[in-house]
């Protein structure tokens, strides 16, 4: 719409130069006329006042003055002769002289109005006549200040060398009136097409100054002024990661400012909060007010430059740390902790970028707030970077372990659960809690997933067994792991039914397109299991919503079996359940005889855990 | 439309144009003739004319021709008995009432035209100034 408007104006002041341009040439062309006209009439003013002259000096041989006032008729007769040159062009002619004083008076008159008599005096511009009295020459007068009267012609009549009267033609305006007024409608259409199209314009002006007020009240938030959740929608679309670091920033005890100093301050403390950080922060970079105290910054970074985030997130920290925010006799000092992600461009999307950092956030508050976390590695856990898990994976150093899953009544293996490793640059082994977390909502774990994909079809190819491997339900969520989930069925269409899907963090997802998709994936055979099912926040209605094939107890439940009444009871509960519903049952953590016994005893169609195998890396023969 | 009210602009202009000239004229001729007077009081035979003469400085515009100083005459007044001094204005009123009027005033071939009768002028005693003088004429 904003395009279109600029086009639109473009044309529009296009068109108004077109107009004004042939405006301007059209007054051009008018003057030209003039002028034209002008020369014109000089010279057919000549030709009859050379005539007037031949006539008065045919009945006149001397003394002008004398000889016509001596003789009246003689006037009468001259006078007429000249009325026959009258027009409505030519408005005037007579004859003047010019006394002893210097004033100008009348010889002879042949004009139809407000005729002159004899020997009258005349008040005209003496400057000119005199002049032409000087000269001897004719002369052509604009007359500017005469109303009526465009040009005059003066041309002397001489006796003997001596000027004794000059004739005057006196042109009128309307020769003109009348060539501008053929040209005025013309000029009239250029002007009400001029008018009109500026009125386009200024409308379509208008337009857009309230489009861009209405766009710049939606994209900002009323209270900080800051941009709010709208504008972070459209930045979304448009932003280039490779440009930007980004920080999730959040007002320390905030709750605290409203419950103790009331709304009012909460909201003077929120307005500094955000001039604060414009002072803190740079030019290029951008507030977003990302919920109530929480603040998003998108902190712009050079391409090839060193990235400066850490240090503009220090300046914001050390700024609003050291400010003393005083609202109607109260003050307090607050402090704020952040999240940052730099590197954001390995993120996936931006959405994946926003949630890390506020991972970190959450990091940094729990570390004691006023701090910036910009890492997730932890310093007990020897955790692989980013970087590191993506080049094992370039360097095929993935690889994958798998645990059998028995039929406990038949002691035979059902199938295998495949479980990711990756090698260290030696021989070391990291587990999936030392490289997940870093890579999760990055391409690298999109990579990663679909390299596990591609091992457990090629064991399934190799053993024809059924196999099952885990998947976050976010994962099937996310557009492009569900694209590489789906092209890989379908390049092994065969083998699909062989596998399973263990679905972790499936508490709180549950929603049509997750069901769509579900229900795409099983279209193909595979079959769907709940991992960990009874810990954390199960929640049955799952059973609804979703298309399960096989739950797996949580070995937190299973482990204690034997000695624990509770745990008995909630899986032989769960057992229970399941069979009504039809599902399959799984029991994890089988690590002893004891439980394995009790868990035939309720009647638990299968069973992983140590004591039935171990995870490996070569795939048992025996069963 | 726009012609109306260019023609309207062109007339108006036109006419403010002389009436500034005459304005002009009137206030060199009234001061010309009475450079005593603070206050000159003028009759008209023609009410507009009338308006003109007010707005002009040191001038004030009588009804009744006995309390005037001078009366101006644009029409075919009766002024064969009248004692007050007299200013013809238009072409023809001045030819008609030369014999009275002290001077006249009147548009020609689109020009200004002033003139003043030397003879009435010596009956009443006025002695012009110099940037009058090219105006007085020998009337008869």
């Amino acid at each position: 719409m904003k395009q279109l408007n600029i086009i639109y104006s473009f044309f529009v002041v296009l068109l108004l130069f077109v107009l004004v341009y042939l405006y301007v040439r059209l007054g051009d062309f008018e003057l030209q006329a003039k002028k034209n006209i002008e020369s014109v009439i000089i010279k057919n003013t000549s030709y009859f006042i050379e005539n007037v002259e031949k006539n008065i000096k045919q009945h006149v041989k001397s003394n002008l003055y004398k000889s016509l006032k001596s003789n009246p008729q003689l006037r009468k007769e001259l006078e007429t002769n000249m009325g026959m040159l009258i027009t409505p062009s030519f408005k005037y002619i007579y004859v003047l002289y010019r006394d002893s004083a210097g004033k100008y008076r009348y010889l002879l008159d042949g004009s139809k109005e407000e005729k002159g008599l004899f020997d009258m005096k005349f008040d005209i511009d003496t400057q000119a006549w005199d002049s032409v009295y000087l000269s001897k020459e004719k002369k052509i007068v604009t007359q500017d200040d005469v109303s009526s009267i465009w040009i005059t012609t003066l041309y002397p009549i001489v006796y003997d060398g001596e000027v004794q009267g000059v004739i005057a033609l006196d042109f009128s305006t309307s020769l003109f009136q009348y060539i501008s007024k053929v040209l005025s409608p013309l000029k009239d259409i250029f002007l009400y097409v001029f008018v009109a199209t500026f009125s386009l314009l200024v409308v379509i002006l208008y337009q857009m100054f309230l489009q861009l007020k209405t766009k710049r009240e939606s994209i900002t938030d009323p209270l900080t002024k800051a941009y709010n959740r709208v504008y972070l929608r459209d930045l979304v679309e448009k932003i280039n990661l490779y440009n930007y670091d980004v920080a999730m920033l959040d007002l320390d005890h905030f709750k605290k400012v409203n419950d103790n100093f009331g709304h009012d301050m909460g909201d003077y403390v929120l307005v500094n909060f955000v001039k604060l950080l414009q002072k803190s922060i740079r030019s290029k970079d951008i507030i977003i007010r990302f919920g109530g105290e929480e603040f998003l910054l998108f902190l712009y970074k050079e391409k090839k430059k060193e990235s400066q985030a850490t240090e503009v997130m220090q300046r914001v920290l050390k700024t609003v740390s050291q400010y003393n925010f005083v609202y109607e006799n109260s003050s307090l000092q607050i402090t704020c902790s952040a999240g940052l992600v730099k590197e954001a461009f390995k993120y996936n999307s931006v959405q994946q970028v926003i949630k890390k950092a506020d991972e970190r956030l959450y990091s940094a508050k729990s570390r004691g707030r006023n701090r910036i976390v910009e890492s997730d590695i932890s310093a007990c856990v020897d955790r692989l970077s980013l970087g590191a898990v993506k080049q094992a994976l370039d360097e095929e150093r993935l690889l994958c372990h798998f645990q059998p899953i028995f039929t406990l009544s038949t002691k035979k293996i059902a199938k295998y659960e495949a479980l990711v490793r990756l090698r260290g640059e030696g021989e070391k082994l990291y587990y999936p809690n030392q490289f997940l977390d870093t890579i999760e909502g990055t391409n690298v774990y999109r990579d990663l997933t679909k390299n596990v994909l591609e091992i457990v079809f090629e064991k399934i190819a190799e053993h024809q067994i059924a196999m099952s491997m885990n998947l976050n339900l976010s994962d099937i969520i996310d557009n492009s792991i569900y694209e590489m989930l789906i092209k890989e069925l379908e390049a092994s269409k065969s083998l699909a039914q062989f596998l399973t899907i263990e679905l972790l963090e499936y508490e709180s997802l549950a929603n049509d397109i997750l069901l769509d998709r579900i229900v795409a994936i099983k279209s193909y055979g595979v079959k769907i299991a709940l991992d960990d099912f009874g810990s954390g926040y199960s929640n049955f209605s799952i059973f609804e919503n979703l298309p399960i094939d096989i739950i797996k107890i949580d070995g937190s439940l299973v482990k204690n079996i034997d000695n624990s009444k509770t745990s008995y009871i909630i899986v032989e509960s769960i057992a229970r359940l399941a069979k009504r519903l039809g599902l399959v049952v799984i029991a994890e953590f089988v690590h002893s005889k004891a439980v394995l016994d009790v868990l035939e005893e309720l009647d638990v169609r299968c069973g992983q855990g140590f004591y039935l195998g171990k995870p490996d890396i070569l795939m048992p023969t025996g069963q | 439309m726009k012609f109306f009210i260019l023609l309207f602009i062109f007339t108006i202009s036109l006419f403010a144009s002389e009436q500034s000239a005459e304005k002009r004229v009137y206030a060199s001729i009234l001061k010309a003739l009475f450079p005593e007077k603070t206050i000159v009081k003028v009759w008209s035979d023609k009410s507009e004319k009338g308006a003109l003469f007010s707005k002009l400085d040191g001038v004030r515009v009588v009804a009744q021709k006995k309390d005037a100083d001078i009366l101006m005459i644009f029409g075919p007044e009766d002024i064969e008995n009248c004692d007050k001094m007299i200013f013809a204005n238009g072409y023809l009123v001045f030819r008609r009432s030369k014999g009275k009027a002290i001077g006249g005033f009147y548009w020609q071939k689109g020009r200004a035209n002033l003139t003043f009768i030397k003879k009435n002028l010596e009956k009443e005693g006025i002695r012009l100034p110099k940037s009058l003088e090219k105006y007085v004429e020998d009337v008869e």
